[in-house]
């Protein structure tokens, strides 16, 4: 048995308003900290340390957090995995406690990217997410390459290719978590998203279209890590952490077979063999939902359905609340808010704690498997959570 | 051309070599002399054995469409007047991956694995970018 395996625990988890917010990333990322903190039972006071994704625009982030909490922290730092900074925070969290660094860890993200897309008319043509000092200035621009959406849309055309998968397919992923949004009062989208309301999204790079994109949103979202010992003794009932692993295709996303098969295939293995479970042990899973494709490439590689299998898999209706395999039961960041796959690992452990009604929860809900993806489309994280 | 909008490549202290090939209407890429690879973008050592015996050397330009997109959407005020225009991974013959641009064919035409071979696009009097177009 993994030496790490249930030793920790998430005590806590909070989340900001989320959408259209019009707040800045750091408030926003203290707001939900204190929620956190509020749900765990504990104050700024308790925390000894502070791991965040690292700054869009904010040099030192956790230097600016910590100094908003009125702390000194014994750890605390910012990460640079992109969309898979946020559960590297978590266990980075263990590590550190494991190592005798600190005892009360906060993790966390904030962003306020609904706000710096929609502040003028420049920044919502050029998508005003990268500081113009880390945009690429040779090897893509000139061939009118920008940004997220289309890199990722190469790995939908080739699978495409070579399975066979449609935007139809697609439809079903976006479908389901539009679905779940509806029945979280959080989230940003309020509105049905039918089979037809899908076809007919206006085509943003193709094969994406407006409904294959996940969300600009202000949000932020937080979580308390502390040894499964302590957590026992305060307020919220605790998640136990059986499992993680990361692993990044750093050659590249369009290297060898990367669009295809992603970092989450070895980083599941991984971390499925540390909480000694496997896809079938899972009840809910909260998949990095950038985009539509990426799911589906998701799911194949942790092993839910064979690889080429992910448009069956999607249309039986497994991602639903009653299907086999409830996927991103918030809304996801297609449907809730994006922020980068934090709101998934707070939406991994409420859905455990148990704490919904009937009408978004997960029946008998015992183990969770939350995904993080990013850092130019191939730094991956998995996080396997277990009801206490 | 003072007219050029699109984005004008900026070349590296490492690319150089690359966008002065180009220039003479040649496609260079890093070769290593022990271990016959080839690799892009270019770095200080040979990305498949770590040999620092390498240079560049010039390939084919023939390869095929890895994969492509379709833009709809302008994210530069250069393309305005372009979209619906395809950005495609060509998968050079002798291994190296890079972005481009196909050209004489409408994007919904296109189709992965097509083989395709490179062409120069002059764009200023200084330089040259790679395009592709099908064989």
């Amino acid at each position: 048995m993994h030496h790490l395996r249930d030793k920790y625990a998430i005590a806590g988890t909070g989340k900001s308003r989320l959408g259209q917010v019009g707040l800045n990333s750091l408030a926003l990322l203290e707001e939900a900290i204190h929620n956190a903190l509020d749900d765990a039972g504990l104050t700024a006071r308790d925390v000894d340390g502070l791991v965040v994704r690292g700054p869009d625009d904010v040099y030192s982030h956790h230097q600016v957090i910590a100094q908003r909490l009125g702390m000194d922290m014994n750890f605390s730092t910012s990460l640079d995995n992109g969309g898979a900074s946020q559960i590297l925070s978590v266990i980075l969290a263990v590590m550190a406690i494991d190592a005798g660094l600190a005892t009360t860890v906060v993790c966390g993200y904030g962003r306020d990217s609904w706000t710096r897309t929609h502040s003028n008319e420049t920044s919502r043509m050029q998508g005003n997410l990268v500081p113009s000092s880390q945009r690429p200035r040779e090897h893509g621009p000139e061939f009118g390459h920008f940004g997220a959406v289309s890199h990722h849309a190469f790995g939908a055309r080739r699978h495409m290719f070579e399975y066979g998968t449609t935007r139809e397919d697609f439809a079903h992923i976006a479908m389901a978590f539009r679905e779940h949004a509806l029945r979280n009062p959080e989230a940003q989208m309020k509105k049905p998203l039918s089979f037809e309301d899908y076809m007919n999204g206006r085509l943003i790079v193709d094969p994406f279209g407006l409904y294959d994109c996940s969300l600009n949103s202000d949000g932020a979202g937080a979580v308390v890590v502390t040894s499964a010992a302590r957590a026992k003794d305060l307020k919220q009932k605790p998640v136990l952490i059986k499992g993680f692993a990361t692993h990044n295709n750093t050659k590249g996303f369009i290297a060898e077979d990367h669009m295809l098969v992603t970092g989450a295939k070895k980083s599941g293995e991984r971390a499925y063999a540390m909480a000694g479970l496997g896809p079938k042990d899972i009840n809910t899973a909260q998949i990095y939902d950038c985009f539509t494709y990426m799911v589906m490439a998701q799911l194949e590689d942790y092993g839910f359905c064979k690889k080429g299998e992910g448009a069956a898999f999607v249309r039986s209706g497994a991602l639903r609340l009653n299907g086999s395999l409830p996927t991103n039961t918030s809304g996801g960041q297609l449907s809730e808010a994006h922020v980068e796959g934090m709101l998934q690992i707070v939406e991994g452990a409420r859905q455990l704690q148990g704490i919904y009604d009937a009408t978004r929860q997960v029946p008998n809900a015992e183990v969770a498997l939350v995904s993080g993806h990013g850092g130019n489309q191939v730094c991956h994280s998995t996080l396997i959570l277990g009801r206490a | 051309m003072l007219d050029y909008k699109k984005p004008v490549p900026v070349p590296s202290d490492e690319s150089s070599p690359y966008w002065a090939g180009l220039k003479q209407h040649r496609l260079v890429m890093p070769h290593c002399d022990d271990c016959d690879g080839y690799w892009f973008p270019p770095s200080q050592y040979c990305q498949h054995c770590s040999s620092k015996n390498w240079e560049w050397k010039d390939v084919s330009g023939k390869g095929r469409i890895f994969s492509f997109v379709v833009y709809h959407r302008v994210y530069h005020p250069g393309f305005a007047g372009e979209v619906p225009y395809a950005v495609a991974v060509i998968a050079l013959d002798e291994g190296p991956r890079m972005l481009s641009n196909i050209v004489g064919i409408a994007p919904d035409k296109l189709v992965c694995d097509t083989p395709v071979e490179i062409v120069y696009d002059d764009i200023t009097p200084e330089m040259t970018i790679p395009k592709f177009r099908v064989v």
